[in-house]
């Protein structure tokens, strides 16, 4: 019962920051204090300029009516009109999410071998040589921003060995060979970028691990180091990495918008900037909340992994 | 006050600390010689290069490295060297001032409430989760956005939408150190004088967050000019001409394949500056005894 009471609250809590950030996402947009029309139009707009913004944003009503409107289209999964090109937000965004999901997926299946190899690797030559270049060569690349890493992949594949398109361009005459091809190196770059985040936990969580008594006693059995660290190490070291993992899944809601924008990659993240870009105010509101939603969501789902690989908390509930 | 302490001379302090130099980590004694030059170009650099950050037909447009010009020469003729010297204090200055304002703010704001503790701690708390929910890169391009085309390549606006996206993150950081904190002795003997929460959170806690602050601020500064490149890289940065690198970076990314060095020498410049940030970062977390972390998402 403790596990599900822990869920529950968890869940509860989760809402409250949903709510929460979907009134400060409206306030930040809408209603700061000062004309919204002539802060977004600058000072050179007319008023006529203004006025159409202000009915096509419905500012004259009040904005706590405005905020209730807005939350009640979202419930419905209606999140109102694009401005610019006046178009349902929801036919605008499906699209994008659903490429933006098939270039996480494909990161995250990179992510996984880039982070456990290495980390094995390491953990099993503690304080030798290989150990130290992989630490080397993890800071450097922790330090490497996300859209030179990008630019770096690009030269190096595009330019030093002509293997892969520059831009992933996608539309609807795209064959599938071509959008394989245009998923390689923004799928790469998210990945790498992930996986250093959660090497050196996982390195130090296996060494941990690998120190403690019952893989002593694994060892004294006669276990081969092979099923010792696949069956018996890694799945106790990731548990403290899947927070880190959260905050990867996090960390690629913002790494997309920087990653698509890098390789031309028709998604979420290039819809984000593109809304931001031409101050799109309905589809800013909808990307932001639907960003910070899947962080809390990934956090949740961490929460409760957590807590169903916690045997003691799950012997308790039974 | 009382009265000032005869300081050590300057010899004897720079004596003292050459002693200890040797036995700081490897990683921070690496760490410093990279911070250091970095430092010396931000402060020297612009007086030493030949060309100015804006300053056209330095050389011919395009014509790749040369000892005249180790990262090429871009489109309008400017030396891109010459450029990303210029840019080193800008990047340094707006980093620290971004990184400064967000710790000042969140760690009073996280220490204050992991004291005082009950509602406010709970309002605090919900708010700061609310606010980190936003992924980092999106909230900081929001900030700027909002904020309209008037305000855009404002300097200032790149400080406040980076500390914007790190008060948050030291909040919830110091409270949990300030958790800690509250349980000792010393604290509740203040609390039982009946002293006023702010002074508490100034004279008995900050002093004692110190180490952790200080990891918290070294690690939030090494992702600062990241965090600043990629909102110049986006657009929603600094406007051109300035040389901020990940501008630049932007800038030059369509002659890539013409002159790469264009690109490779900004690139190595703020990854150079990272790396030294996070290697100091990592070799102090070690000297004060904690353990490093990397700036999470």
């Amino acid at each position: 019962m403790l596990a599900l009471r822990m869920i529950g609250r968890r869940a509860a809590l989760s809402l409250i920051s949903l709510l929460l950030v979907s009134l400060f996402i409206f306030v930040m947009v809408e209603a700061l204090p000062g004309d919204a029309a002539t802060r977004y139009l600058g000072r050179m707009a007319t008023e006529e300029q203004k006025a159409l913004l202000r009915t096509r944003l419905n500012l004259d009503t009040p904005a706590p009516q405005r905020y209730a409107q807005w939350l009640a289209g979202i419930v419905r999964l209606d999140f109102g009109n694009t401005m610019v090109v006046s178009r349902p937000i929801r036919d605008v965004l499906a699209p994008k999410i659903a490429n933006t999901l098939i270039l996480a997926g494909a990161a995250f299946l990179l992510y996984l071998p880039l982070s456990l190899i290495p980390a094995a690797i390491q953990a099993l030559n503690r304080d030798r040589g290989v150990d130290h270049a992989f630490s080397v060569l993890t800071l450097v690349l922790l330090s490497t921003p996300d859209f030179l890493l990008g630019t770096l992949l690009l030269l190096l594949f595009v330019v030093t060995f002509p293997l892969l398109p520059a831009m992933s361009v996608v539309d609807d005459a795209t064959t599938f060979t071509e959008f394989m091809r245009a998923l390689v190196l923004p799928a790469l770059t998210l990945g790498l970028v992930m996986s250093v985040y959660a090497v050196r936990f996982l390195r130090d969580g296996l060494i941990e691990v690998l120190d403690s008594e019952y893989i002593r006693m694994a060892e004294l059995n006669g276990l081969p180091r092979r099923t010792i660290l696949l069956r018996h190490a890694l799945p106790n070291a990731m548990i403290p990495t899947l927070n880190v993992t959260a905050l990867n899944i996090a960390y690629m809601m913002g790494g997309v918008v920087i990653v698509e924008r890098v390789f031309g990659f028709p998604g979420f993240g290039s819809l984000t900037v593109d809304a931001m870009l031409t101050l799109d105010v309905p589809l800013i509101e909808a990307t932001v909340l639907i960003a910070a939603a899947v962080y809390i969501g990934a956090n949740l789902l961490a929460d409760i992994g957590a807590v169903l690989l916690n045997p003691r908390l799950r012997t308790l509930s039974e | 006050m009382s009265a000032a302490r005869p300081r050590p001379g300057f010899m004897a302090r720079l004596e003292r600390w050459a002693r200890l130099w040797p036995t700081t980590p490897r990683s921070f004694r690496i760490g410093s010689v990279i911070l250091a030059f970095w430092l010396a170009v931000a402060l020297a650099g612009p007086f030493l290069v030949p060309y100015g950050h804006a300053q056209m037909l330095a050389g011919t447009p395009l014509s790749g490295m040369s000892w005249a010009h180790p990262f090429g020469v871009d489109q309008l003729g400017r030396d891109v060297f010459s450029r990303v010297v210029h840019g080193a204090h800008l990047v340094l200055l707006l980093s620290i001032s971004a990184t400064l304002i967000g710790l000042v703010i969140g760690s009073f704001l996280g220490l204050l409430s992991g004291y005082i503790g009950g509602w406010f701690d709970e309002v605090t708390m919900r708010l700061t989760e609310a606010l980190i929910s936003v992924p980092f890169l999106i909230l900081a391009m929001l900030i700027v956005a909002v904020a309209g085309p008037g305000l855009s390549g404002d300097p200032l606006l790149v400080v406040v939408a980076v500390a914007a996206v790190y008060i948050p993150r030291v909040t919830r950081m110091a409270r949990s150190a300030a958790l800690d904190i509250v349980t000792k002795d010393y604290i509740t003997i203040t609390r039982l004088r009946g002293e006023r929460a702010a002074s508490v959170v100034r004279r008995e806690m900050l002093p004692n967050a110190t180490g952790v602050l200080l990891v918290e601020f070294a690690t939030r500064a090494g992702f600062a000019p990241v965090l600043i490149g990629s909102l110049g890289f986006l657009g929603f940065g600094m406007r051109p001409p300035t040389p901020e690198w990940g501008l630049m970076i932007s800038e030059y990314r369509g002659l890539i394949f013409l002159s790469p060095a264009t690109v490779a020498g900004p690139g190595l410049a703020l990854a150079s500056l990272v790396v030294g940030l996070n290697l100091c970062t990592e070799g102090a977390a070690r000297i004060l005894g904690r353990a490093s972390q990397p700036a999470s998402p």
